[in-house]
């Protein structure tokens, strides 16, 4: 009983933190500046991790395709069946989860090591709300730059995955990206996108609920350092299955 | 003015505070001395509103705040100002953006206006010429002077110090000491310092409070720590006493010629 409401009152606040930042979005309380500064930090710099694990995904992905589509002499395909897929699931999934660790973990130790140096203390003796000044910039800097990391390593995977069949069947730019608009709908775009906007939100939220919640020094930070990156990357898988039919629906309204 | 009535107070079931009255008179400096884990964290988040009492009063400037909502406790925290022990500088942020968090955050005045009162405060505590530095290029010195700045730069009409020695060499301790008392010379603020170092709050203290198991005693000035009677006043005090006793024999035992100089003394 008790694990099941320690579950819904870590449900409960990372909602509230959501709800929180955007409340400060649209009150225009919003620190642009605290924002610009977590959305380099978060995310500017995760964008060559990213770009990397997508890379590899594209190239993995792609030397499987060539592999069992140039058997069947349907090699072309190839290109528009790595673009739904990375769409409807690499772009959102591997970006959020190589957010989750590296941002995530980063939110975590930093809010956390505020913590036991009293300085979370400290924003509340200044007449601050800890929650305007360190988790809706956070929150919203990754709300916009999970998207912006999710398009710079999808691009770089699409053509990761071009290069891997290139060098294994010799497939030409033109014959890879052949049915590329037959397979992929604005849909899949918006899926992806939405997807991306909601796995930056609770990436951030679950950071910043971790770093409020460390205890006992060093030791703590670390523990529930671990504790943001596991739940972050289990909500993320959990939450993709959840947003499944998502892309049926837009489909059906686009 | 800040006074305390029976106030209780503690940390889920366990009461840390029972039933604490104190007073703090305007533009003196009171001390609160207690020794380890006698209750005085907890009489500090109590008095920030950190942690709110489960009974009692907690009067500012005539209001008691006790158990006001959070969102009313946080206009009455502004009159306050808190010193940390560890000095809680924001490590992301430079000297400049610490000492000028108040007014750039809080009321929001732009930096361009902000930046000469960093600069005026520096000055004013000789820290002069480190406005880019980061908390962790300075020496623990510095970083509670910087800490001291970013309360003073909103003038607050009540100054708390959490511990303001702790961890310093004598030099320096000397240093903190003369800043607490020119600071409230500059800003006719009330002062409360939460310590136990003793020789600290002799010579900056004009009235003391002493704290054991979570209550109170009002000792008086502070010269009273060393003639007291009271029971609890000299088990405080014991160790420091056996201290002065000590040096006493060394200077006695060791230096040459202590013996003859000090046999012309009154006894």
């Amino acid at each position: 009983m008790g694990y099941v409401l320690s579950v819904f009152d870590f449900l409960g606040a990372v909602v509230i933190y959501a709800v929180r930042t955007f409340a400060y979005l649209f009150t225009g309380r919003l620190n642009l500046r605290l924002t610009a500064r977590q959305m380099e930090f978060l995310g500017v710099n995760t964008i060559p991790l990213a770009v990397m694990v997508l890379s590899f995904v594209g190239a993995t992905i792609c030397y499987l395709l060539a592999e069992e589509l140039g058997k069947r002499g349907a090699a072309n395909y190839t290109g528009g069946f790595l673009l739904v897929a990375m769409l409807r699931e690499f772009i959102p999934v591997l970006t959020g989860v190589v957010m989750a660790g590296k941002a995530g973990a980063a939110i975590t130790s930093e809010i956390g090591s505020m913590k036991i140096s009293s300085q979370i203390d400290a924003l509340r003796a200044l007449s601050t709300d800890p929650h305007w000044f360190l988790t809706a910039p956070r929150v919203i800097a990754l709300f916009i730059m999970l998207p912006v990391v999710g398009a710079f390593a999808g691009v770089a995977g699409f053509y990761a995955g071009y290069a891997m069949v290139h060098y294994k069947i010799g497939l030409s730019y033109a014959s890879f990206s052949a049915h590329v608009s037959t397979f992929t709908v604005a849909g899949d775009f918006f899926t992806s996108l939405i997807k991306c906007l909601v796995f930056g939100v609770v990436v951030a939220a679950v950071g910043c609920f971790m770093g409020y919640r460390v205890k006992g020094g060093a030791a703590g930070v670390g523990r529930e350092v671990t504790n943001s990156v596991v739940v972050s990357i289990v909500m993320i898988f959990g939450l993709d299955l959840v947003l499944l039919p998502l892309n049926h629906w837009l489909k059906e309204i686009l | 003015m800040l006074k305390l009535e029976g106030i209780r107070a503690g940390y889920g079931d366990t009461e840390v505070l029972h039933g604490v009255d104190l007073v703090a008179k305007e533009r003196v400096t009171t001390a609160i001395i207690g020794s380890s884990g006698s209750g005085k964290s907890t009489l500090l988040k109590v008095i920030m509103g950190f942690l709110r009492p489960t009974a009692g009063k907690l009067i500012i400037d005539g209001e008691d705040v006790a158990h006001v909502s959070e969102h009313e406790f946080a206009r009455h925290r502004q009159k306050m100002g808190l010193v940390f022990q560890e000095s809680a500088l924001f490590d992301s942020l430079t000297v400049a953006e610490n000492v000028g968090f108040f007014p750039y955050y809080r009321e929001k005045k732009p930096w361009g206006k902000v930046l000469p009162l960093v600069r005026e405060m520096l000055e004013m505590l000789d820290l002069p010429g480190i406005e880019h530095k980061y908390p962790a290029e300075l020496s623990g010195g510095m970083r509670r002077r910087v800490a001291l700045g970013r309360t003073l730069i909103y003038r607050p009409k009540i100054l708390l110090y959490d511990e303001p020695t702790t961890g310093l060499d004598p030099t320096m301790i000397g240093h903190v000491d003369e800043i607490i008392r020119e600071m409230n010379e500059k800003f006719q603020v009330t002062s409360i310092l939460v310590s136990h170092d003793l020789e600290s709050v002799l010579d900056v203290a004009e009235h003391v409070f002493l704290i054991q198991d979570g209550v109170a005693q009002d000792v008086g000035e502070p010269w009273k720590l060393l003639t007291s009677k009271d029971s609890r006043v000299m088990a405080f005090t014991k160790s420091w006493r056996d201290h002065v006793e000590m040096y006493r024999k060394l200077m006695h035992s060791k230096l040459p010629g202590a013996n003859e100089a000090s046999q012309g003394e009154t006894p």
